[in-house]
């Protein structure tokens, strides 16, 4: 469960999120939509802990974020695939995947390695576990980035516009894992522009407006015309992102 | 007249000067090193008072000639009651003042660093201590190694000056054989030879350092 409650952030004077309230129960696959600048990196970023919170509380699992102690249990339970992959450019596909089971959750190498030769093959990358990310395209990147999130069997997995960086060929190999993943029962939020993707796997959109929560809706009734698209500023979002 | 054969019974005091410049060099290699990377952390860390103590080191290093130093290490530190042998006063000495040139190298590489994949290891649950272990300093390290290979190479050269506190290293050496042949053609020829061996070699070990650390973009 991650508790997100009036969550405040404020980066010098300028205010980003001004109160935001979200539940994420585990197994639910959440969407957060809104126009750019409206908060929802800098939300993203809170949970878990890549940026300061100026108020209000985030709660995963018992664990409070801005508590160090508890931070390390916090990112152990969230793992972040990145809109710009950032892979470990100095390490082979299969130690960017390992590093951190081996160091954070104390695996042995041949437990991680395995795991990890698994998770290769589930997206059909098995036979570059050997190459470093240099060598890779976009697409093969950002599948290594699933793969590196993944292994640390997180409870939840966060993604910011993980196919922003990518041209739409392989925008589709990367969706079509995450349609797969968002079917096993992990909790998943993703930030995305990708409307259609967000309407087949979610369960619940999050409309973030100016670091408002807008509309917290479950799927169907937000793309519904009398419920999310009854607001303007949704409709408007929607109709520019190419969704009427 | 031009006469290497002239040489030939003072060979074994130039090799044993090349021993000691070896000697101290390698010392005062690992030595700068390790000191040039504690002081970077120390400059890339977010604490003020470390931040502030390690600028005044490399600061105050950078700015006073070696030779200075080493008669302060050497003759003005015995006046307090510090007394150390020559050889380890220059490596100690070495290992100080080069040392504030390799934490900036070294800093130079580390804030050159992608924060994205910082972050990254960050988010995953890495502690400090590993984020730099295996993400900041190997990746630092790749941009770094040219840099410092050319540090080290001054170190090398700075040895010379080492005679000056009454070290035979291969300097001094050379210098009392040419007083004691008046060969001094001869003896200097000797002398950039063996200089060269050592630069030679080091050049040869950050190469291979080099491509080493950079396989990974092809640069090699
Ligand atoms: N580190 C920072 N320092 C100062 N301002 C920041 C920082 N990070 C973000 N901001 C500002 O906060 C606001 C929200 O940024 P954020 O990245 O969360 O938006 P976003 O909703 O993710 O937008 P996009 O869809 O473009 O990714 C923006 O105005 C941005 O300029
Ligand atoms: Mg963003």
């Amino acid at each position: 469960m991650i508790e997100i409650q009036n969550l405040h952030k404020d980066f010098g004077d300028l205010k980003v999120l001004k109160g935001v309230d979200l539940s994420i129960k585990p197994g639910e696959v959440v969407s957060i939509l809104g126009g750019s600048g409206s908060g929802k990196s800098t939300m993203m970023r809170c949970i878990n802990g890549l940026e300061s919170i100026t108020k209000g509380k985030i709660i995963v699992d018992d664990f409070d974020v801005s508590k160090s102690n508890d931070l390390r249990e916090v990112r152990k339970r969230c793992s972040t695939v990145f809109q710009q992959f950032d892979l470990y450019p100095h390490l082979r596909v299969i130690d960017n995947i390992t590093l951190a089971p081996i160091a954070v959750l104390g695996q042995s190498k041949e437990e991680a390695n395995d795991k990890a030769m698994e998770l290769l093959n589930s997206v059909a990358l098995g036979d570059r576990a050997s190459a470093y990310p240099s060598q890779l395209s976009g697409g093969q990147k950002q599948r290594i980035g699933i793969c590196r999130a993944l292994a640390m069997n997180p409870s939840y997995l966060l993604l910011d516009e993980v196919t922003s960086s990518l041209d739409p060929e392989m925008t589709a190999e990367v969706l079509d894992i995450l349609k797969i993943l968002s079917k096993q029962g992990i909790t998943m939020i993703s930030v995305t522009h990708e409307i259609e993707f967000a309407r087949e796997i979610s369960d619940r959109i999050v409309f973030l407006d100016e670091g408002r929560i807008l509309k917290d809706l479950p799927k169907d009734d937000f793309f519904s015309e009398s419920g999310g698209k009854s607001d303007p500023r949704i409709a408007r979002f929607l109709s520019k992102m190419g969704n009427v | 007249m031009f006469d290497l054969s002239s040489m030939t019974e003072y060979v074994p005091a130039f090799v044993e000067g090349f021993i000691v410049t070896a000697q101290v060099s390698i010392v005062s290699i690992i030595g700068s090193f390790l000191i040039g990377v504690i002081v970077a952390l120390m400059r890339v860390s977010t604490n003020k008072a470390l931040q502030f103590i390690s600028l005044c080191y490399v600061d105050l290093f950078r700015n006073i000639p070696f030779i200075v130093l080493i008669f302060f290490s050497f003759y003005g530190l015995p006046e307090i009651g510090v007394y150390i042998d020559a050889f380890w006063t220059g490596c100690l000495t070495l290992s100080v003042a080069v040392g504030a040139y390799v934490a900036e190298t070294l800093r130079a590489g580390i804030i050159n660093i992608d924060k994205g994949i910082i972050e990254a290891s960050k988010s995953f649950g890495l502690s400090k201590f590993r984020i730099y272990q295996k993400v900041i300093m190997p990746i630092a390290l790749t941009t770094s190694v040219r840099p410092l290979g050319s540090v080290f190479i001054n170190l090398i050269l700075t040895t010379s000056i080492l005679s000056a506190i009454t070290l035979n290293e291969l300097t001094g050496a050379s210098k009392i054989i040419a007083s004691t042949t008046f060969r001094p053609f001869e003896v200097y020829v000797f002398l950039v030879i063996f200089y060269g061996i050592l630069t030679f070699i080091l050049s040869g070990i950050i190469a291979v350092w080099h491509r080493h650390l950079n396989k990974y973009n092809g640069v090699a």
